[in-house]
């Protein structure tokens, strides 16, 4: 009897040790033996910074980087946010997107002062309402610093173009819609021209980058004022991005696709439509949805309505870090004017610094996949004009209940008085 | 279907035998703690892990219910506001008649579908356990597998499902766009998967009905229909029971299909359309950070389950006495 | 395979031969066909495309035989730096395992003590047991990820292995099973033999449980293997878990069918393989009332 019992015991303490062994799985990595410090990197979409980590891996021996990336921004959010609060699970360096970054401001405790670590010198580096968005109102904590910009352009396919007897040439194109008016009246010639595909992807992209263009030339925000206030029914910008949103709906200009939804995804390679407005990140989107099949088709023109800015981001380093001042090294190196350059050049992420924007390598930059645009040039033109945009807290939720009134609308399922209110009702909701 | 509870009904327990008069005194004493402490031993490992990671959390919701507390900030006490706002709350009153729809539109044709291909499992032929099998198999797949498969089948512009019905005539049908049709397409993914899980079930308790039942019918004449009605539904009924309780469970906490049909969207849809509760309170957890809201939802879903579950034990107590 | 006759097994047929009453007429065999080929086409279509490109995703007719893609595909599904593969079948091969093994150890060492073993208090812990199962497992993911943040497991695998190695429905079913399948004069004559408790289990009690404990193992490491929303919720994405996994090709921001069908195809491949093997066995256990409650 004692035997079976110490063969039960052995049993259950042999699971135990099973159990908790495997808790040497997927550990913090934050530790390295002796020497080594391990940083983790953690971003979403694509920063373009696989030369870079080599780079920096080569130049400080004792330095390795493990390098987390999820692609979808929805996906990453939350967990960062989690990460954050809990004070456990962050990288040791961490990309802050610009709708959430606001929300951090309001806990800049959570983050390390990168001012403490000798980044109050770099302000030059960055165009000033960059530099400012991360920095709290006294001056004295700078939670992030600026990687990215989202400058505008409007991508569109010269096959289908010529299908529909439009001009092709990049130059032509942009001066066929300075205006959104003549954007829907170019969309009614390509409508009347060519059935099989329809001329934009869809109202939520579309809404989404008008409503950046004419908030950041108006009031300099979008849902919520500075003050943190909801504003989205009287801010005059976002009603004047949802009726010009909804007039190219209604001359049934759109494919109804959302955004980065597999139908979205097959919809490029199927040639479902012919213009999509494109922040500069979207260039790597479009090139790996559409594939090498379309390699050549693209090309990118100005936008309708002129300049604004849709998107971009920052590092940051938790304080959660045990490797802080490593940390900050890493985000000022990646951050600084060279790395951006490198940055845009890998992946179109249009620089955050006034010497990267004017740096002969950007400005002379041609892509290939799109048809050899000096998207360098197209992007830069309009870059230091821009006006920063303020972002609520809740930007992000808020902007989902407008895009899914957009798409109801979009389905049949609300008419657009409708569809208006529904979007403020749940806005409220999401301020609450 | 014989939940026995207690000595009453179980089986007579084997106790200990009487010591055997000659055997030392210390191999006594261990084999009374043995008979005494072992079951204890036994049943102790689930008990344990039910208090830490079930009962403990689970009366944590409640505090945390309470409160308004949110991922990153103050958390702070406001007693039963949640409970009020919540059942006030359209959205979740929506979420509620989403899961339910689904829950009914997905059941019923999934017990009844069952019951025939149980019938139809039930007779003399070939290869029998290789159909039981064709038949079992889509119950191995994961959700998450099925999901993105059927999702991709229901696809508005290229899915081979609207490529069949273009045949017939409607084209391109958005099926997430419409209240009823992503609730179709949901429904479908769930039956797709349960159904022959549930006609196995049916056929083990078909199989148990004694023949002679049969036998003595057919001499008086009864056609097969009739016996179908009057042997084989009575003698099923504590079976079916069973698993419309089992599917009540399963179908109250529907998640992953809708959440993966709407491609990760946890709104379920542009109009909430297939948001069922589960999902409702993920939103309120893990995308507005409001733990305290979610406890709320969460016990509101608690209840619900509670309810269907009651109703369906008044049910089993009504109709099922008789059959045990 | 290993269908041991033992003294105890349970007569399924009262009152009847084993074979069937009635030969299957011509409308059942269609009803059976359809109903097998209906069963069978989301998991051959999943295969064809995995075997192919992305491009005939939308393309009419849709192809419906396999193409010669599918090695491509595989060394993309697992060269795929988003998506871990590799790690997230690693990680659910012992998640699911470990799971197994303890569920089938504590479930039958419960039910057997529930079935057969006196002690005070059994009818009430069995009741607690009962309302138990009721609980919804969601009910208690917020609280449960918040004690998983506090105790710092969220991002590691034993948070999704600890809190389930042995469930309610485990205990239950190997108790149900154990009440009918063992006699009581087993036990008795192996206590006059002065065996152990632990003794009866593992020499009496054990080997009569192989039929419902062959249907519950390829139950738990199933749900185990299968489970989605947990992993989701307590996991990251660089230490996932393989239905993780498939989310993140599925999140991935250009959408690639073959990509994502040949990581569900990879992903069923274990269990269908566990099935084929294995189905007679569980298909028995069924049929012996393994999952009746």
């Amino acid at each position: 009897m004692l035997r079976s019992h110490r063969r039960l015991a052995s049993g259950l303490v042999s699971a135990a040790v099973l159990a908790l062994g495997l808790s040497a799985c997927g550990g913090d990595g934050g530790s390295g033996s002796d020497s080594t410090v391990t940083l983790t990197v953690d971003t979403f979409s694509t920063f373009g910074y696989e030369e870079l980590f080599k780079q920096y891996e080569a130049d400080h021996p004792g330095i390795k980087i493990k390098h987390r990336n999820v692609v979808q921004l929805d996906e990453y959010l939350p967990r960062l946010e989690q990460w954050i609060a809990a004070g456990s699970g962050a990288g040791d360096v961490v990309a802050i997107e610009e709708g959430i970054l606001t929300k951090f401001m309001a806990h800049p405790d959570k983050f390390v002062n990168l001012l403490d670590y000798g980044a109050g010198s770099l302000q030059g580096n960055f165009l000033d309402w960059k530099w400012k968005q991360a920095l709290t109102p006294d001056g004295k904590y700078l939670v992030g610093l600026g990687t990215d910009i989202g400058g505008l352009a409007m991508c569109y396919r010269t096959d289908l173009f010529k299908k529909a007897g439009l001009p092709t040439d990049r130059d032509k194109v942009g001066k066929l819609w300075p205006t959104w008016d003549d954007y829907i009246a170019t969309g009614k010639k390509y409508a009347g021209a060519v059935k099989d595909s329809k001329f934009v992807d869809g109202s939520v992209n579309l809404y989404n980058t008008i409503l950046a263009q004419a908030a950041s030339q108006s009031v300099g925000y979008t849902f919520f004022d500075p003050s943190g206030k909801l504003v989205a029914g009287s801010n005059p910008a976002v009603k004047s991005a949802w009726d010009t949103t909804l007039k190219i709906q209604q001359a049934g200009l759109s494919a109804g696709l959302k955004s980065f939804e597999p139908s979205w995804g097959s919809g490029f390679k199927q040639a479902k439509f012919a213009t999509i407005a494109c922040p500069s990140w979207m260039l790597g989107v479009i090139k790996e949805n559409a594939g090498a099949g379309a390699a050549g088709k693209w090309d990118v023109a100005a936008i309708p309505g002129g300049s604004g800015s849709r998107g971009g981001s920052f590092l940051a380093v938790p304080k959660q870090s045990k490797h802080a001042e490593q940390a900050a090294e890493l985000a000022k190196y990646l951050t600084s004017v060279n790395s951006q350059i490198v940055a845009f050049k890998a992946r179109n992420n249009l620089p955050s610094s006034p010497q990267a924007l004017d740096d002969p390598a950007v400005k002379s930059f041609k892509n290939e996949y799109f048809s050899d645009a000096p998207v360098g040039e197209i992007y830069a033109a309009g870059a230091k004009a821009v006006k920063p945009l303020y972002l609520g807290a809740d930007n992000n939720p808020v902007g989902q209940r407008f895009e899914d009134a957009l798409l109801a609308l979009e389905q049949g399922r609300l008419a657009p008085g409708a569809a208006w209110k529904k979007a403020l009702a749940d806005a409220e909701r999401e301020a609450r | 279907m014989t939940i026995s509870i207690g000595s009453r009904t179980g089986p007579r327990a084997a106790g200990p035998p009487g010591p055997p008069a000659p055997r030392r005194r210390a191999r006594t004493v261990l084999a009374r703690w043995d008979v005494k402490f072992s079951p204890y031993l036994f049943v102790s490992p689930y008990y344990l892990l039910f208090f830490l990671f079930g009962l403990f959390p689970m009366g944590y919701t409640v505090w945390v219910a309470m409160h308004d507390w949110e991922l990153l900030g103050a958390h702070e006490f406001i007693g039963f506001e949640n409970f009020r706002l919540v059942l006030a709350d359209p959205q979740f009153w929506n979420s509620v008649r989403n899961t339910l729809a689904m829950f009914v539109i997905a059941t019923v044709p999934q017990l009844l579908l069952a019951l025939v291909l149980a019938n139809a499992l039930n007779q003399r032929m070939r290869a029998r356990t290789l159909v039981r099998m064709g038949v079992l198999v889509p119950m191995i797949t994961s959700i998450a597998a099925v999901a993105i498969v059927f999702s991709q089948l229901f696809s508005r512009d290229f899915g081979l499902v609207n490529w069949v019905l273009g045949w017939f005539g409607p084209e391109h049908l958005d099926w997430a766009a419409r209240r009823w049709t992503s609730w179709l397409a949901i429904s479908v993914m769930v039956d797709w998967r349960w159904t022959g899980y549930n006609a196995l079930i049916y056929l083990a308790a078909m199989q148990s009905i004694p023949r002679d039942l049969y036998e003595a019918a057919a001499i008086d004449g009864a056609s097969r229909a009739r016996q179908f009605w009057t042997i084989t539904l009575p003698m099923l009924r504590p079976t079916i029971i069973f698993t419309a309780i089992v599917s009540t469970i399963g179908g109250f906490q529907l998640f992953t299909e809708p959440l993966l049909f709407g491609n990760g969207d946890m709104a379920g849809g542009s109009l909430r359309q297939f948001q069922t509760v589960t999902m409702y309170m993920f939103e309120n957890a893990f995308r507005r950070f409001d733990y305290g809201y979610a406890s709320a939802v969460s016990w509101m879903l608690f209840m619900l389950i509670l309810a269907g579950s009651l109703l369906n034990f008044a049910w089993l107590r009504r109709v099922g006495g008789g059959a045990k | 395979m290993m269908i041991v006759r033992t003294p105890g097994r349970p007569r399924r047929r009262r009152g009847g031969s084993v074979a069937a009453l009635w030969d299957a007429g011509p409308l059942t065999r269609v009803t059976l066909l359809a109903t097998i080929v209906l069963s069978l086409f989301p998991i051959y279509w999943m295969f064809v495309v995995a075997t192919r490109t992305n491009d005939v995703v939308g393309a009419t007719p849709p192809p419906l035989t396999p193409g010669g893609e599918l090695g491509r595909n595989l060394s993309r599904l697992f060269g795929n730096e988003q998506a871990h593969f590799t790690l997230g079948l690693v990680n659910s091969a012992i998640a699911a395992s470990t799971v197994t093994v303890s569920t089938l150890l504590f479930a039958s060492l419960a039910g057997f003590a529930f079935a057969k073993l006196r002690f005070r208090g059994r009818g009430a812990l069995l009741l607690v047991m009962l309302a138990t199962m009721m609980v919804p497992v969601q009910m208690g993911i917020i609280p449960l990820y918040m004690l998983m943040a506090e105790i710092g497991w969220t991002g590691k695998l034993q948070a999704v292995i600890v809190p389930f190695l042995v469930t309610g429905f485990g205990v239950f079913m190997m108790r149900q099973y154990t009440m009918q399948a063992v006699p009581d004069e087993l036990i008795e004559s192996a206590r006059i033999d002065g065996c152990s408790t632990f003794r009866i289990y593992w020499s009496v009690v054990l080997p009569v449980l192989r039929p419902a404990m062959a249907v519950l193992g390829l139950f738990t490491f199933m749900q185990t293997w299968n489970e989605f929303i947990w992993p989701l919720a307590v996991l990251n994405p660089d230490n996932p878990t393989v239905q993780y996994s498939l989310n993140l090709l599925n999140g991935a921001y250009y959408t690639d069918y073959s990509l994502m069908f040949t990581g569900t195809a990879v992903a069923t491949l274990p269990l269908l393989a566990v099935f084929v093997l294995f189905g007679r066995q569980i298909i028995s256990g069924i049929m012996d009332g393994a999952l009746k409650a």
